[in-house]
């Protein structure tokens, strides 16, 4: 039998504000001791009131966006009651039947160069919940607060996925959009971006959905990947037992690699739901709205489309330089400097500039290289004023002195010499210097060619023109 | 006259024209409470401790409320003016949180809670100058019409016959500023529990505006009715309280923008030209009746109905237009409709009492999370909370809540429209306070359906989210007092103010205060 894995994720999203939704404390709680970053409004204390942060809305609206959804102009916040101790007020406040964007969709690339399109069920805006702790060895349980009152999106796709590499593969592209229009950090180790997945078995060819069960606390995209594979191997082996799929709640448990059952899920909970009567509606009126999207970007796929059918670049590439916006963004500028080949100016990035950012943990923007100098450099080396591994060096250099590309070839006589007269000079003294090698290469030994050129870039510190230095080499050598 | 019977606008007048010092006004103001108030409620205390005394106090702040009062008496030395209610002795309702004082919403629950905040509406009465005396009793949690419910007794008695209840949920504010301790205090409205204590203890109650003045600090029973409002003996009192109160706040989101007038300014317009209505809806009360659940309805005591009567014709003879026949049909729906959505809001609210942050954690073994929130919940709440709590749950489970819940919203809109309708014709609209004067300690305390239909003429206002104003009407022949009340469209509070005032004036002088009241610091005096 062929079955077809039908797969729906729940993501909550951490928003990148500098305060968190209700109150005025540090959105981010990360390294902080525990209950160190709360207030008597996220802890939920007697006679408070939330207030609503206006940044969580427009870092929303542009999610929203982005996901092609269509916002309301006028949503509302709820009540979704039930006890927990982590949660201080006994209820979330979150949006229910009113939230802040109906429907969007996300078009996810796959390996094969097909477009899977993920509709958008679910999109609102929330407060998180603390985080409980069970002591095993005292045998009580710790609630931190910290994290209560973090600006939420909880982000619920349709079951369009159809493998653990299509999740994957949607969650990397959720990951990479998310930074690019700026409203999370979206670190799956630090919570910033956390996934449920509903996964459930149909035979191909069929429009049914069947039982699903929903695996929780996968904290990576490999996670993901890995505990949906097993998931829908496990069911696969079910249904080839004629044994019933049940609506279980799994557990990944990253250390042994494996699902667990947390609890069978047999009724709904019922959250009685209505409205938060503490906060006003949200109205996301045209002006504030336009005014929010008002630099919305060109998102990453359109990027990177355009990038291939403008500028000719190989899928690779453009897929490599539209990872992250401000490496693309880079990109451009440098190309529009440099005026040229825009595969040139690609490959100086692919090669030497993102392998520099690497090894710094710099991002873009705190490069001293500016896109104008990187073009600068291109062109030195295009126009034979300088040699393709002095241009190399001279990246270093720009980046470390914020000096011009000409001022420091200027400064330091980087310029290559093409002067015959100069570099017979010194071939001269190069053959002078090595008479053994001199006798064995005219004894037939043609592959110190490179001995003597390399001697003679030496003693011209790499600035003679290679090419000439080997033709007057192999002239003096006959 | 001593200084405790002076109203707050004669003590602010008096302290920062320097006759007075608002040392000399607090101590005269301690020395009364210490005659009249007697014990003051505590936990597990017996509530037929003495029988005579008024006990409106939980918690009497008096180094707290010294300390201000010498800050402002250092004030007025260094030339400086603290304010328009400069060292006025105000009280605060025990649902207000004020900082570094037990903040006990007279339930076992919270009785350990001292509060590191100060609720808006205190904060901003301290910083116009006002001396705290110290917190006062309630219903637990606000959820009552008599006081009998706290957690702390002997609960409040109403000073013009102390076998009566003050009437709640604001029993412990009306009782105290009725009984001259203090001409100020801060209660709460969420179905009428300023306006009917104020009228079953011959006091002036404001529930202002919805979101006129700041939630924040208010232990919430139902959000989206709640208002902060202050109980006085006076209107002016009241237009001087509202003023150093009201307006926006950052820490809550409903408090609104809208300008604060000049309310005792406005209050001397009196009521020439303005048109006052009377709706037949407000002559009767409906209710459902007990044995065959049916809907009965009977009109109000001709006492209460000639009050009201009495009182627009007063204010016609000062120049203002009665109009009669204002229909207001929705106004029967009221309280059912009450019933769901405070209840909803209620045992929502109350979820974070759950013993685990702070306030009553079970003492016994607890097995599991689930028995510790059971037994916390069980032995922290009183009665009426437990109620609130399960009639909430009920009627907001997925499966009733288009049957109570969304039905409740749907004719709250709709007394809403009786209002914006009424409001088109006139200026504002005269009614009784309550269908009667205040009943008998143990008269009706259990049955909470009975006993909240005594807010049917007051919970519109909520609803609707108007402000609403009882002021006296003097004495039925019992003994006991009478109000009448005034709805006003919203934020017109200033209506409320001069058509009270113009009542008042047009009343002419009224006994204040119940003579053993103001008999018994003299008495403790030759004591002493």
């Amino acid at each position: 039998m062929e079955y077809e894995a039908v797969i729906g994720l729940e993501t909550h999203i951490q928003l990148n504000t500098a305060s968190k939704i209700f109150c005025s404390c540090k959105a981010d709680s990360w390294n902080a001791a525990p209950n160190t970053n709360i207030c008597p409004v996220c802890t939920g204390m007697p006679g408070v009131l939330p207030v609503l942060n206006r940044r969580v809305v427009e870092k929303g609206t542009l999610l929203a966006a982005a996901m092609h959804a269509d916002l309301q102009p006028v949503s509302f916040f709820d009540r979704k009651n039930y006890f927990y101790p982590d949660l201080p007020k006994g209820y979330q406040i979150s949006q229910y039947d009113r939230s802040l964007a109906k429907g969007g969709y996300m078009d996810v690339p796959q390996a094969d160069g097909t477009l899977r399109r993920v509709t958008i069920w679910k999109l609102h805006m929330e407060e998180d919940a603390g985080k409980t702790k069970n002591d095993l060895i005292s045998g009580s349980r710790r609630i931190d607060f910290n994290r209560c009152g973090v600006p939420l999106i909880e982000m619920v796709t349709g079951p369009d996925l159809r493998s653990a590499d299509e999740a994957a593969n949607y969650l990397t592209r959720l990951r990479q959009l998310l930074r690019w229009i700026g409203v999370s950090e979206a670190d799956m180790e630090k919570g910033h971006l956390r996934c449920d997945a509903n996964v459930s078995l149909r035979r191909k060819g069929e429009t049914i959905l069947n039982t699903k069960t929903e695996i929780k606390n996968v904290n990576s995209i490999e996670a993901v990947r890995t505990a949906i594979v097993k998931e829908i191997d496990r069911q696969s082996r079910a249904y080839e037992h004629g044994e019933r799929i049940e609506a279980w709640t799994l557990e990944w448990d990253e250390d042994s690699q494996t699902l667990k059952k947390m609890r069978s899920k047999e009724t709904e909970a019922d959250y009685r739901y209505f409205r938060e009567p503490d906060l006003l509606p949200v109205y996301l009126t045209d002006e504030w709205r336009a005014a929010i999207l008002q630099d919305f970007p060109e998102l990453p796929l359109a990027r990177r489309a355009r990038f291939m059918a403008g500028y000719g670049l190989p899928e690779y590439d453009a897929e490599l330089l539209t990872a992250e916006r401000s490496l693309s963004d880079y990109f451009e500028k440098a190309v529009q400097a440099y005026g040229g080949e825009a595969k040139r100016v690609s490959n100086w990035l692919m090669n030497d500039v993102l392998r520099m950012l690497n090894d710094s943990g710099k991002t873009t923007a705190q490069l001293a290289l500016t896109p104008a100098y990187l073009a600068d450099i291109i062109k030195l080396v295009e126009a034979g004023t300088i040699n393709t591994n002095t241009g190399k060096g001279l990246l270093e250099k720009v980046n470390a002195s914020g000096k011009s590309p000409e001022e420091i070839v200027r400064a330091e006589g980087l310029a290559k010499v093409s002067d015959d007269g100069a570099i017979r000079a010194v071939v001269e003294q190069v053959l002078a210097e090595s008479p053994g090698e001199v006798a064995a290469y005219r004894g037939g030994k043609v592959g110190l060619i490179g001995f003597f050129t390399g001697q003679v870039m030496k003693k011209m510190q790499g600035k003679a023109d290679a090419q000439k230095a080997r033709a007057l080499l192999e002239e003096m050598l006959r | 006259m001593e200084l405790f019977e002076l109203t707050a606008l004669e003590i602010a007048r008096k302290v920062r024209n320097r006759e007075v010092s608002a040392a000399q006004v607090l101590e005269s103001h301690l020395h009364h409470i210490t005659a009249v108030d007697g014990v003051p409620g505590t936990l597990g205390g017996d509530q037929n401790t003495e029988p005579d005394k008024v006990h409106a106090f939980i918690t009497l702040t008096a180094d707290r409320a010294r300390q201000q009062a010498a800050a402002i008496d250092a004030q007025i030395a260094a030339g400086q003016d603290p304010g328009p209610l400069a060292g006025v002795p105000v009280s605060i309702k025990d649902i207000f949180c004020v900082a570094g004082t037990a903040s006990t919403a007279a339930s076992k629950i919270l009785a350990n809670f001292t509060a590191p905040y100060t609720a808006t509406a205190v904060e901003r009465w301290e910083q116009a100058g006002a001396v705290v005396l110290g917190k006062v009793n309630l219903d637990e949690f606000t959820y009552g019409s008599s006081n009998e419910s706290s957690a702390f007794q002997p609960a409040p008695r109403n000073p013009w016959n102390t076998a009566h209840v003050p009437g709640g949920s604001s029993g412990g504010s009306a009782a105290a500023v009725a009984a001259l301790e203090g001409p100020i205090s801060l209660g709460t409205d969420t179905a009428g529990s300023i306006r009917l204590p104020a009228a079953y203890c011959g006091v002036v109650g404001l529930k202002p505006t919805y979101g006129r003045v700041s939630r924040y600090g208010l232990i919430a029973f139902g959000s989206s009715l709640d208002c902060p409002g202050p109980l006085t003996r006076t209107v002016a009192d009241s237009a001087l309280a509202l003023g150093a109160m009201a307006g926006a706040d950052s820490r809550d989101a409903t408090a609104a923008t809208v300008p604060v007038p000049n309310y005792l300014a406005e209050l001397e317009k009196d009521v020439r030209g303005l048109k006052i209505g009377l709706s037949p809806d407000y002559f009767r009360i409906t209710y459902f009746d007990a044995a065959s659940g049916d809907l009965m309805e009977q009109p109000v005591p001709a006492s209460v109905r000639q009050a009201v009567l009495d009182g627009a014709q007063k204010l016609a003879q000062r120049g203002a237009e009665i109009v009669e026949n204002i229909p207001m049909p929705h106004t029967k729906f009221g309280i059912p409709a009450y019933f769901v959505i405070s209840r909803v809001e209620a045992a929502s609210n109350l979820h974070r009492y759950d013993g685990v942050k702070y306030g009553y954690r079970t003492i016994g073994q607890v097995e599991d999370l689930r028995s510790l929130y059971r037994q916390s919940r069980a032995q922290g709440f009183g009665l009426q909370p437990k109620l609130r709590i399960l009639m909430g749950m009920y009627v907001s489970a997925a499966q009733y809540s288009e049957q109570y819940y969304n039905r409740a919203l749907r004719i709250r809109s709709l007394i809403r429209r009786d209002f914006d309708e009424a409001f088109q014709r006139v200026d504002t609209l005269l009614t009784p306070s309550t269908p009667a004067p205040a009943f008998a300690i143990g008269g009706i305390y259990g049955d909470s359906v009975l006993m909240q239909y005594a807010d049917q003429l007051l919970v519109t206002g909520n609803h609707a989210g108007v402000p609403g104003i009882s002021v006296p009407a003097g004495f039925e022949e019992s003994g006991l007092p009478l109000g009448i009340h005034f709805f006003a469209p919203d934020f017109r509070e200033d209506l409320l103010f001069r058509a009270g005032a113009a009542y008042e004036a047009a009343s002419g002088p009224r006994n204040l205060a119940p003579a053993w009241v103001r008999g018994a610091s003299s008495s403790l005096e030759v004591q002493s």
